[in-house]
């Protein structure tokens, strides 16, 4: 028997810890620019959060080109943290950021432990930002720790970010590692308020006729509808491993997609490199949110959350 | 210090699904798509560009960028209504975008980037080559129409006759075309960098103080060298850069070039919104 959907739209509100989103519809670091560069074809004001591109204290000039190739239903990529340090993000970017009513979380990496716990400390006392994202896994910065490969490791930077500031402190983990529950776990412990799951696969593309990988910078990270199972099979077993909420990230594409992944167990979504091939996806992921969660009966995004039996 | 606040932020981009409206072989390989996309149409300038998919396929997943040809109004309303493109057929989008037939629906978002510099100049010489005669039918006509060039003029490179595509639309449009070819099959049998710095020359020694400025799209090492002649005879050049790019609008950082900063220093850019047309001085190439 089809559910007949109620007639009161259901609410798209939706709490993860400490932070709280008027819909679970954000836009994933780094495939969003700082939110400006759409300001003419998305309603910015509408979005459930935005993630500006990861920040580091320093400037970083990033990896030499070619940094995107496109490979099956996926895009692989190795920009490097191109940013120009913390500094002048916050002097060129969030007060325009901040002037949004969109929940604004700020995406920081770093090297070593003082790096993210100085950068969340610096960020997270500027009037206006809603939360920030440790970027525990890019696969494009070597030479640093790699906090999000050992549990241990990313217990203890959580912590330190989150004794640094008063705002809620998300954790956003790489697939690229043995036990991702491992990792989830020890973010749980050091304090995160949420888990994002996940950063981009590990991959290579190669021009045999070069006899060269085609990205400058070698390997790179997949990201796109190829890598959609993998990130939902993260959700799936983080879920069963920690009590926190879960973001969940990957390949992202319809309204179907976010439902599986609410479904599984995310609490909300970031849309990352469909932004780029389908620049106003998030709004029509917005509209058409209610009718999907009216489908299965639900009053609320929370009711759905992790009901895969 | 290094900055990536673009100067520039789209102020009236669209994304719209769209049929196309004519879609036909226009020289070897070559062919000419009309879209209707009357946003875009209405707000484009020359030397900007869109993004193009084929609507509702995920192969390709990403879009391809493309300059804006030409814009045309509807034949009734005279509201701005369409937006032609010239394309190669090259690859993964080309290729099956070639066999589709008028009516078929493609996602685009535009018009994207900046636009040429209308720097008033008695001479506007367009110096093109392979496919990048695209953005120069809508610069020259503007120059003409607007006045901000007293004559304009295109040096046009293909590696055989059969490749060049357009000539008659830019002759018709007023601009004296000279051609050349690789294999000599058309016109003169000479590289676009070396006829203009011929061109330039003989404009120089006729009116010593006409203003000549040099606009150029094509191959990397074409415009490179159309930037040193530009730079031996003392004379404006403007690049249209045609990176690799994911997104055209400026959220993924993919299509970066080097470019010199106030301090002296390059930093990458993002040629879709600081780009596509830069000033070949503040280029670093290779
Ligand atoms: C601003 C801009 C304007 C453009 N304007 C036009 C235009 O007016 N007409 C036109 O025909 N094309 C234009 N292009 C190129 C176009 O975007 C596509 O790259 C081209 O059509 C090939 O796409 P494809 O899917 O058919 O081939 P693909 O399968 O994508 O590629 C075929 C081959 O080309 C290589 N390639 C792809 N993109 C680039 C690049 N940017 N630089 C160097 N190599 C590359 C690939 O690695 C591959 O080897 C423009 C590009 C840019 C960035
Ligand atoms: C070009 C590109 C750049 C990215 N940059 C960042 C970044 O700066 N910080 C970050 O946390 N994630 C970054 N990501 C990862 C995305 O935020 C996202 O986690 C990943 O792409 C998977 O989601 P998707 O398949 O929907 O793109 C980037 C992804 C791409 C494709
Ligand atoms: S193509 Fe994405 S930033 Fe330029």
């Amino acid at each position: 028997m089809p559910v007949i959907p109620d007639v009161t739209a259901p609410t798209l509100q939706t709490t993860l810890g400490r932070l709280t989103l008027p819909n679970p519809i954000m836009v994933a670091s780094g495939t969003f620019g700082y939110a400006r560069e759409m300001q003419s074809i998305v309603d910015l004001n509408r979005l459930g959060g935005i993630l500006p591109k990861t920040i580091t204290a320093e400037p970083r000039i990033g990896n030499a080109p070619w940094r995107t190739v496109e490979t099956s239903a996926g895009l692989l990529n190795a920009i490097g943290l191109d940013n120009d340090g913390v500094d002048a993000f916050i002097e060129h970017h969030l007060p325009y950021l901040t002037s949004l009513t969109a929940p604004i979380v700020v995406s920081v990496a770093g090297r070593t432990v003082e790096d993210f716990t100085e950068l969340a400390a610096r960020v997270g006392a500027c009037p206006g930002v809603a939360a920030i994202e440790l970027n525990l896994s890019c696969p494009n910065v070597s030479g640093g720790v790699d906090f999000g490969t050992n549990a241990e490791s990313c217990r203890s930077v959580v912590a330190s970010a989150r004794n640094a500031t008063s705002v809620p402190i998300l954790a956003k983990l790489t697939p690229n590692v043995t036990s991702i529950a491992d990792i989830a776990r020890g973010a749980a412990d050091g304090g995160a308020d949420a888990v994002c799951l996940t950063n981009t696969v590990l991959g290579i593309a190669v021009d045999w006729r070069k006899r060269r990988a085609i990205l400058g910078n070698g390997m790179g990270g997949l990201s796109g509808p190829a890598i959609k199972p993998i990130a939902l099979r993260c959700v799936h077993q983080v879920r069963r491993a920690v009590e926190i909420p879960i973001i969940g990230i990957g390949g992202i594409a319809s309204l179907d997609d976010v439902m599986q992944f609410l479904v599984t167990g995310a609490s909300a979504v970031q849309i990352g490199t469909a932004n780029y091939y389908d620049p106003t996806l998030s709004m029509r992921l917005i509209d058409q949110l209610p009718a999907a969660l009216g489908e299965l009966g639900a009053g609320s995004v929370a009711e759905i959350v992790g009901t895969l039996e | 210090m290094a900055t990536l606040h673009a100067k520039h932020y789209a102020d009236a981009i669209s994304h719209l699904d769209a049929p196309l409206l004519l879609n036909e072989q226009v020289a070897e390989n070559t062919y000419l798509m009309r879209v209707r996309a009357p946003a875009i149409a209405a707000t484009a300038k020359p030397g900007q560009f869109v993004m193009i998919r084929l609507a509702g396929l995920d192969a390709p997943l990403i879009g391809r960028a493309f300059a804006i040809y030409d814009v045309h109004p509807d034949p009734e309303s005279n509201a701005a209504d369409s937006v032609d493109l010239i394309y190669l057929r090259k690859g993964a989008l080309t290729r099956p975008l070639s066999e589709a037939p008028v009516g078929t629906m493609v996602s685009l978002w535009g018009p994207l980037g900046n636009a040429f510099r209308d720097d008033p100049c008695e001479r506007l010489i367009m110096a093109v080559g392979g496919i990048g005669q695209t953005p120069m039918l809508m610069a020259g006509r503007d120059a003409l129409q607007r006045g901000w060039a007293d004559h304009v003029e295109m040096i046009y490179g293909a590696r055989r006759s059969s490749l060049l595509a357009g000539v008659s639309d830019f002759r018709d449009a007023g601009f004296a075309v000279t051609t050349c070819t690789d294999d000599g099959s058309e016109g003169r049998q000479a590289l676009v960098p070396d006829v203009l710095a011929e061109r330039i020359q003989t404009l120089q020694q006729e009116s010593p103080d006409a203003k000549i400025r040099v606009l150029t799209c094509g191959p990397e090492i074409m415009m490179e060298k159309v930037a040193e002649v530009g730079a031996a005879q003392g004379v404006d050049v403007q690049v249209s850069m045609e990176t690799p790019m994911a997104c055209g609008i400026g959220i993924c950082f993919s299509c970066v070039a080097k470019v010199i900063q106030e301090d002296g220093e390059w930093d990458y850019k993002r040629t879709c919104v600081d780009g596509p047309i830069f000033d070949a001085e503040q280029l670093c190439w290779g």
